[in-house]
């Protein structure tokens, strides 16, 4: 328990002076100049534009951080852009490098299905036990559509799950940022009453097509229940099946990332579907961070329970002062507790003591990593858009 | 052919097969015995249930294969048919298993007795028992490879032993799972074991409609 | 009593910023060359199987890929692929009687016209010389294991095995 001397630092942190904000934003904006260098020195001007473009708004993101002491609302600028700019983006490649959204089956024979990091859970136990992936992918560094090599995204997933554990679901994922738009849409939630069981949703879809996988020899995830397919890729239809998983595609992204968003102010997909969330919450045990709530000043009333997206707090874990293991450290609940009960914390120290400075190291580890990962991402997307523009 | 090198033909070839067995019937076994209660008891009676109809579908398959001979390659149209059935059965077999679970009788004998499918109240057919048999009959391939070895032998008795050697190596690699007593069930365990289930309902009811209605699953 | 795991805790902590620093110029590079490293390979249901033989034709030539058989559940059949490049050498129409499994016979005779148009769809007709191949008539690109596709610059036919 907190030390009372020490308490005396509890609650919301106050906003900082710009100066000392500054201050706080030179390493991360020297990481992100340092990020978008590549873009800068290139010949092609929509790319300077987009670099020079993503920095500034990443670091003017980060100062806001610094600033008001508050984390959700910023990184939801950032996540949100991620989300939408993704998908454009792409699919304006395969447009263009295919003609369609379709993987005809010669771009998976050669091995040129872009793969993203949702598969990887269902690849670990056949690749252990035959060495294979079971993906139409490619291995080589430059291998899979515009670069997306297996290795390359599964090196890249590994390094920065290394970094922010499950906090990959609020400062990496390239998908999640659409519902986090569509639930940031609505002043208010219209369904309030959620099934608190729904959460566990997505370890029985992990569980089901891990086994699939193996079975089938096929992620069956990509095949079956993707709904970011509606939005990226999906195997052609060459028949009635492909027609149905395709029609499973649309009808889960319409609900899970458009509808059930809107209604609840939830990330619904991410927490009622999401099988590569439910396999990275395990790494929320190896992070270093965590969130606690400090019992001495909770009252409690359950603001951070209502304001967190991924319905992570429950009266129990509240109780124990703690957040479930689907916690992804967007920083909602520490934004949203009117007495600063909900803190940031480094495991191994006194919850309470110093949240600010657990709050700044993670921050700059989470912001290095969007920066470097998303920013990249961000920095495409623009440049394809400017591209099309200018 | 000998005995004794039909004998070890079969262990090796179920030993060298288990894992694709356990691969194939994963699916169906984990979520349905992570459904059921916890201790290594229970789950070894789970697990005797499940391999001992999984062997009855093995001799029963392994007595028409060599009554046949070309059971296990009938025409591509005959063999989509019936593994378009089982699948469907066996969609049904787990929808059904995991509505049943939690709905046996409330007192104390409910927590050692395996998940029954059927009427409640009166006896019901363990639902590791429909899945064994069901999978037994289907769904590994090694198992058709198996079937088209016994095929060539040169009597019915010989098949049948060739079968009985081959499960009870494949059953050598289901011994693991019975560690899985070890799990610890509450209700958030058995909710995630039962969605698992309908969820894998659900892919083998609309792989099986496909195949019935003469639809290719890939390609 | 709680000072040292605290001392621990930021000491983590520390260490995960600088591990942050590193990912993109060593631990990026470094994973991912551990993950090639591992030995794994695309499943060869997609990937076609290793190279076993190349045969000179024409002014082109017909790579043989090892048989590829289908995993566990795969409703796929087992096949074999051969692949005909580069496709600026190849004949208006392909008719080649093939010895996939070298023993000095042709196995199969494997028919296809060859468009100019790469978008073009192709069809495929297979002979089966031997009962192991299994013929296909005007096959196009249904199955993983019956089709012919164009890759990049060469034309690949997979012919499913009968099994026999
Ligand atoms: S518990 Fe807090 S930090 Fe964790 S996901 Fe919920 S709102 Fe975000």
């Amino acid at each position: 328990m907190a030390d009372p001397a020490c308490t005396a630092f509890a609650g919301k942190t106050p906003p900082r002076s710009w100066g000392r904000a500054l201050l706080l934003t030179l390493p991360i904006a020297l990481w992100s100049l340092f990020m978008s260098l590549r873009g800068l020195l290139q010949p092609d001007r929509s790319l300077q534009i987009a670099s020079a473009l993503t920095a500034a708004f990443l670091i003017a993101l980060f100062f806001m951080m610094m600033k008001t002491s508050s984390t959700y609302r910023w990184r939801r600028w950032f996540f949100v852009a991620l989300g939408v700019l993704f998908p454009i983006e792409f699919i304006h490649n395969v447009m263009v490098l295919r003609g369609s959204m379709g993987i005809p089956i010669e771009e998976m024979i050669a091995g040129r299905t872009p793969f993203c990091f949702l598969p990887i859970p269902l690849l670990i136990l056949p690749a252990a036990l035959t060495k294979t992936l079971v993906f139409p992918g490619s291995l080589l560094p430059g291998g899979g559509m515009a670069g997306a090599g297996m290795a390359a995204m599964a090196g890249l997933w590994l390094a920065i799950t290394l970094v922010v554990g499950k906090g990959w679901c609020s400062y990496a994922c390239f998908f999640g940022g659409i519902e986090e738009g569509m639930a940031a849409l609505p002043k208010k939630a219209h369904w309030k009453k959620l099934d608190p069981r729904l959460r566990l949703v997505p370890w029985a879809v992990l569980l089901a097509m891990v086994l699939l996988s193996l079975a089938l020899f096929e992620p069956a995830y990509c095949m079956w229940l993707c709904p970011f397919k509606a939005v990226s890729e999906y195997v052609a239809a060459r028949n009635t099946v492909g027609m149905v998983q395709n029609g499973i595609f649309v009808v889960l992204f319409a609900a899970l990332v458009i509808v059930l968003p809107l209604l609840t102010k939830k990330r619904t997909q991410c927490t009622f579907l999401c099988p590569f969330g439910a396999f990275q919450s395990i790494f929320n045990k190896t992070s270093v961070f965590d969130i606690k709530i400090d019992r001495t000043v909770c009252s409690p009333c359950v603001l951070c329970q209502k304001s967190c997206p991924t319905m992570s707090l429950t009266d129990e874990s509240i109780k124990k002062g703690e957040t479930l293991m689907s916690c992804m450290k967007c920083g909602a609940c520490v934004d949203a507790c009117p007495k600063g009960a909900a803190v940031w914390h480094i495991r191994g120290t006194q919850v309470a003591v110093k949240p600010e400075r657990a709050r700044l190291m993670f921050l700059y580890a989470a912001w290095a990593m969007a920066a470097m990962f998303g920013g990249t991402i961000i920095t495409q997307d623009l440049a394809t858009i400017l591209q099309r523009v200018i | 052919m000998g005995g004794p090198f039909l004998v070890g033909e079969a262990f090796l070839l179920g030993l060298a097969s288990g894992p694709a067995c356990v691969a194939s019937c994963g699916p169906v076994v984990v979520p349905s015995l992570l459904a059921e209660g916890a201790g290594w008891r229970l789950n070894a009676r789970y697990l005797s249930s499940f391999l001992g109809t999984r062997f009855l579908g093995y001799l029963l398959f392994a007595a028409i294969a060599w009554e046949l001979g070309v059971l296990v390659s009938p025409p591509p149209a005959v063999r989509t048919l019936i593994y378009g059935g089982i699948h469907v059965l066996l969609g049904v077999a787990l929808l059904w298993y995991a509505r049943s679970i939690g709905r046996g009788c409330a007192h104390a004998c409910a927590a050692s007795g395996l998940v029954s499918i059927g009427r409640v109240g009166k006896r019901g057919v363990p639902g590791a028992a429909i899945l064994g048999l069901l999978t037994g009959v289907s769904l590994c391939p090694p198992f058709v490879a198996a079937g088209l070895r016994a095929a060539q032998l040169s009597n019915l008795a010989a098949a049948l032993l060739f079968f009985a050697v081959f499960f009870v190596a494949t059953t050598l690699w289901f011994v693991p799972f019975v560690g899985m007593g070890c799990v610890r069930r509450n209700a958030s365990v058995i909710f995630v074991a039962r969605t698992a289930m309908i969820l894998v309902a659900l892919y083998y009811l609309l792989a099986g409609v496909a195949m019935l209605a003469g639809r290719r699953i890939y390609g | 009593m709680k000072w040292p795991t605290s001392k621990l805790g930021y000491t983590a902590a520390g260490m995960t910023v600088v591990v942050a620093m590193l990912v993109p110029f060593l631990l990026f590079g470094l994973f991912t060359k551990g993950f090639t490293k591992l030995g794994l390979r695309v499943d060869e249901m997609y990937s076609g199987g290793p190279t076993v033989r190349t045969i000179q034709a024409d002014g082109y030539t017909v790579t043989i890929h090892k048989a590829v058989y289908p995993h566990l559940l795969q409703t796929e059949k087992p096949f074999v692929q051969l692949d005909w490049k580069p496709v600026n050498a190849l004949p208006q129409h392909v008719s080649d009687a093939v010895d996939v499994d070298g023993d000095g016979q042709p196995d199969v005779r494997v028919s296809f016209d060859v468009p100019k148009d790469p978008k073009t769809p192709l069809r495929v007709d297979v002979d089966a010389l031997n009962p192991r191949y299994q013929a296909m008539r005007n096959v196009g690109k249904q199955k993983f294991s019956e089709l012919i596709v164009r890759v990049d610059d060469a034309i690949l036919v997979r012919v499913p095995l009968t099994g026999r």
